[in-house]
């Protein structure tokens, strides 16, 4: 444990001994102090996994915190292991991709400080079993995400995102108040395992809190309807603090869901259903918002409601089987869902990386005018590629495992002889398929529109050199553990079956045998996959034929223009054209007028729909609202002291009426 | 082990002769006599040996997606029941794998199409993508209600639906049968849903996506469709012949069954047109709906009384 804070203090104090080196060297200090930081973090970790016992610490700060305890236990070590690797490689990149801001930016030191702060905060949120440092933690890291936020704050639109973020950060803060307040007042304690005892005997309130903690924590994790921060967010901030907010810090929302699932035990019934249901609803929606999406950092940060989607429906399976008394199924889903974590903040981290690269070679994010990147960027290319097939779920990359586990928990589940479960099991299992396929057409769409075919503009055409060695080598190394966790899942199955009992209260039981007989051979067939796609390939190259090069066939049309290309807007309006009804369209057009029409204009924006209907009308009530108390606001000092002096009589008063 | 040997050579093989039979059939009602049934294998023999033509817009995307195609429809034949009862590999929840590999070169084929850079081609992955999005789910949800009645989940279980559903069985698996048949027009892109005959590209689906592909490739790509049917039309033989026969008897019925499939493909495009673009989107909810239809009779059966 002495080595974790060890870890967590050097992380503290990095970002700081970075700020005072000269503009060559800060972000290589950064990188070195927190390479050294994380194996501080990783190796209690790796004991916690290895010795199976847990470990803790209490220190005693003073009267209000009470005795603090910090502990690590498997689901605790977990997410340090992912907090630590993914952050890690995040940090590395950066090293490039701060390359052209080093000169210009003010907010570079101020950068480098919140960002090994916000790893800090993170890992402490994940270890700490006290609910008021758990807040305390939780606030660090929602106010240093959102100064990496605003890191290019000199543009609007990144600070009117960065205040959104914030705001929403605040909302979500209110909620786990009151489900921590809840606990606190019925168990007199501020220690987790004191609220366990409570809710456990105590079902109404136990549903109470994780009704709360299921807002707060699943606004920050990002389910429908509190995600609307994300799409904003994502796209504001610089690549690799995207990368870290969408594959690890959304994470903490889940953990603090998992967490509350530990600590009140069994959850009830509807509980159960309500997390599944808001879960596929929160895949569905995000997948579709992704595929109408132009912007591809938008377009990944709707992936990434997605993917949590996903993962609460994981775990919603597993409460729902756990509800239903049958926990053998109730570890696959739990299992599937942890196992997503780790996969899709590999994925997402690296799609986001890659995203990064090409901002910074081409300088937009608008995939419509890019195209044929491939050809200057291949490692970029390969890398996204990779990404991609891994978020779709597809065999043999990693995000199909998860996705298997919790088919096939669904499945499993659908013997619990109940009529509701069983209709509602069989939507999620359409459901989730639906998503799957959604995902293909969307990454196919990002994928072929940005990096094949002829480019679609100048900033594609100019570009000529793929990125720096310094941030593809991250890059790779989240590519391989993609293909590694895909062709080996039976470790990973196992890696991920001690956090998931810790989520199901600690219960030991027999995992079935044909569980890890099924992993087995989904590794053996993934690598033979492997090997017979590299054989086949080998075969090709060797007795190919000879190749003759032609212009594509146009339909005997030769002298094909770059905007004859497909582009992303009509690549998904056959699908959107089915869905009409479910989103805002707003156009703007400029039609071509006179007889010698000089400019015309036509553009399509989709907004997200709950943004327009729900957030947008809720800001302007109150914005009305509020304005009916502008009079109070004279700006006269004496009325000023006139409140105040009238607020001092009203204490007064009170004090002798509860005093 | 004789009868898994059989079932490779028959996912090689019976793929040319089905489209062999479709093509002969289709001259018969055309009143033609017709190239021979084997006239695909040679065509694939022939655009082996031929040399490539490639497009300069093109990168190794486009080299590499015909042999993942092919690959993945090879793969895709180890989870499925074909000659025998089961299939080779026989696990819980194969079917998920069965689908994600088959996705797996649904991935690659879009994306191969669109590295050609030709608007016909995106054309053609839209359409493709889209038409996906509509027939996986309901797949899955038809697949799933069948292995909620046995609380099998292997294939095993289509072949146990009279089995386990009493009066409801014949019903399921008129619906299921169905459903499942439109997933072969539309996955094996046939009339209505696509005509792999049309000269005309603005109103091709699959045909259109593989237009710039030559040679090898062209070869490569047309096989694995064709096994992509005959694994889809598995799952109807699976449903349809009886467990228990002796199995040269199971053998012979299996080929009876892909020769007849094959008729009516050939039959259906003979006698309809394909359907106006915008309606073919109905005729694959057609299929959702029908895989609804399933589900409502499972969960009768099992909570109905």
């Amino acid at each position: 444990m002495n080595s974790f804070f060890t870890g967590i203090i050097t992380l503290v104090l990095s970002g700081f001994i970075a700020a005072l080196f000269s503009k060559k060297y800060k972000v290589a200090i950064l990188s070195f102090l927190t390479t050294v930081a994380f194996v501080f973090c990783l190796i209690p970790a790796f004991k916690v996994f290895i010795e199976g016992e847990n470990l803790t610490y209490s220190a005693n700060f003073n009267p209000i915190f009470q005795t603090v305890n910090f502990t690590i236990d498997p689901l605790g070590a977990f997410f340090i292991t992912v907090i630590s690797i993914m952050s890690l490689m995040a940090v590395i990149y950066s090293n490039g991709y701060l390359k052209p801001y080093l000169e210009k930016s003010k907010n570079i030191n101020s950068h480098l400080v919140f960002l090994p702060l916000l790893t800090a905060s993170m890992q402490l949120v994940v270890t700490c079993s006290n609910a008021l440092m758990f807040l305390i933690f939780w606030e660090i890291m929602s106010l240093s995400s959102f100064f990496l936020v605003i890191f290019e704050s000199d543009k609007k639109e990144v600070l009117k995102a960065g205040i959104k973020y914030l705001v929403f950060m605040h909302v979500c803060v209110i909620f786990i108040i009151l489900a921590f307040a809840l606990c606190a007042i019925n168990s007199g304690s501020y220690d987790f395992s004191a609220f366990s005892e409570v809710l456990k005997n105590n079902s109404h309130l136990a549903n109470l809190v994780f009704a709360f903690a299921f807002i707060g924590f699943g606004t920050k994790a990002g389910f429908v309807p509190f995600h609307n921060w994300l799409p904003d967010a994502h796209p504001a901030a610089p690549s690799h603090v995207s990368a870290i907010m969408s594959g690890v810090m959304i994470k903490t929302g889940i953990y603090g869901i998992l967490r509350m699932l530990s600590i009140m035990g069994t959850p009830s019934k509807g509980i159960a259903y309500a997390v599944l249901i808001i879960s596929v609803i929160s895949a569905l929606y995000g997948v579709l918002y992704a595929i109408t999406q132009h912007d591809l950092k938008r377009l990944l940060a709707y992936h990434s409601i997605e993917n949590i989607g996903i993962i609460g429906i994981g775990t919603g399976v597993g409460m729902l089987s756990l509800s239903y008394n049958n926990p053998s199924v109730a570890i696959l889903g739990f299992g599937g869902a942890i196992l997503h974590i780790l996969n899709h903040s590999i994925f997402k981290e690296l799609l986001f990386l890659s995203a990064g690269s090409v901002y910074i070679k081409t300088h937009t994010r608008n995939i419509e005018i890019l195209g044929g990147l491939i050809k200057s960027m291949p490692y970029s290319a390969v890398l996204f590629l990779t990404g991609s097939v891994a978020i779709c779920a597809l065999p043999p990359f990693n995000g199909f495992i998860s996705e298997f586990l919790i088919y096939f928990a669904m499945l499993k589940g659908l013997l619990i002889n109940n009529f509701f479960a069983l209709i509602v099991l069989l939507f999620s299992i359409a459901g989730l398929a639906l998503v799957g396929t959604m995902a293909i057409l969307c990454f196919t769409k990002a994928f072929s529109i940005i990096f094949l075919g002829m480019p679609r503009s100048e900033n594609a055409k100019n570009n000529t050199k793929d990125s720096d060695r310094v941030m593809l080598i991250p890059m790779g190394f989240l590519a391989l553990l993609t293909l590694l966790i895909g062709v080996a899942p039976q470790y990973m199955f196992n890696f991920v079956l001690k956090p998931a009992q810790v989520v199901m209260g600690a219960q030991t039981l027999a995992i079935p045998a044909q569980y890890g007989d099924i992993m087995q051979t989904i590794s053996i067939c993934a690598l033979s996959f492997l090997a017979f796609v590299v054989v086949l390939l080998l075969i090709k190259a060797k007795f190919s034929n000879k190749v003759a090069l032609h212009e594509t066939w146009g339909c005997g049309y030769d002298k094909p223009n770059n905007f004859m290309q497909y582009s992303a807007s009509s690549y998904a309006s056959p699908f959107l054209s089915m869905l009409k009804p479910l989103f805002k369209k707003v156009f703007d057009i400029e039609k071509p007028k006179q007889l010698f029409p000089k400019k015309a204009h036509f553009s399509l924006h989709i907004d997200d729909i709950e943004e327009a209907y729900i957030i947008n009308p809720l800001v302007k009530f109150d914005e009305w609202f509020l304005s009916k108390f502008e009079s109070i606001q004279s700006g006269n000092i004496q009325s000023y002291i006139k409140y105040g002096l009238i607020f001092l009589v009203l204490i007064i008063i009170g004090s002798f009426y509860i005093g | 082990m004789a009868i898994k040997i059989l079932n490779l050579i028959i996912v090689l093989f019976v793929p040319f002769l089905m489209l062999g039979i479709i093509k002969k059939t289709k001259a018969f009602w055309g009143g033609r006599y017709g190239a021979p049934v084997l006239q695909p294998l040679y065509d694939f023999v022939k655009l082996m040996k031929k040399d490539f033509v490639i497009s300069k817009t093109t990168s190794g995307i486009f080299r590499i997606t015909p042999v993942i195609v092919i690959a993945s429809a090879l793969f895709a034949a180890l989870f499925v029941p074909l000659a025998s009862s089961s299939a080779i590999i026989n696990i819980p929840a194969g079917f998920i794998i069965f689908a994600y590999i088959l996705g797996l070169s649904k991935f690659f084929s879009l994306i191969g199409a669109m590295d050609t850079g030709s608007s016909f081609e995106g054309m053609g992955a839209s359409r493709e993508a889209c038409f996906t999005t509509i027939v996986e789910p309901a797949f899955f949800m038809l697949l799933a209600s069948i292995m909620a009645l046995s609380g099998n989940y292997t294939f095993d279980a289509l072949s146990k639906i009279i089995e386990n559903s009493g009066n409801y069985g014949i019903l399921i698996c008129i619906f299921a049968l169905i459903a499942l048949f439109i997933m072969i027009l539309t996955e094996g892109s046939r009339v209505p849903v696509d005509d792999p005959a049309t000269h005309l590209e603005l109103t091709m689906i699959h045909e259109v996506m593989i237009l710039d592909n030559s040679a090898a490739d062209l070869a490569l790509i047309t096989w694995a469709s064709g096994i992509k049917m005959l694994l889809l039309s598995s799952l109807i033989a699976a449903i349809v012949i009886p467990q228990g026969l002796p199995q040269w008897i199971a053998v012979l019925a299996y080929l009876a069954l892909m020769f007849i499939i094959s008729v009516i493909i050939g039959t259906i495009e003979s006698a309809t047109a394909r359907i106006r673009m915008s309606h073919v989107f109905e005729f694959i909810f057609v299929m959702s709906s029908f895989a609804l239809v399933v589900l409502a009779l499972v969960v009768a059966r099992m909570f109905g009384g």
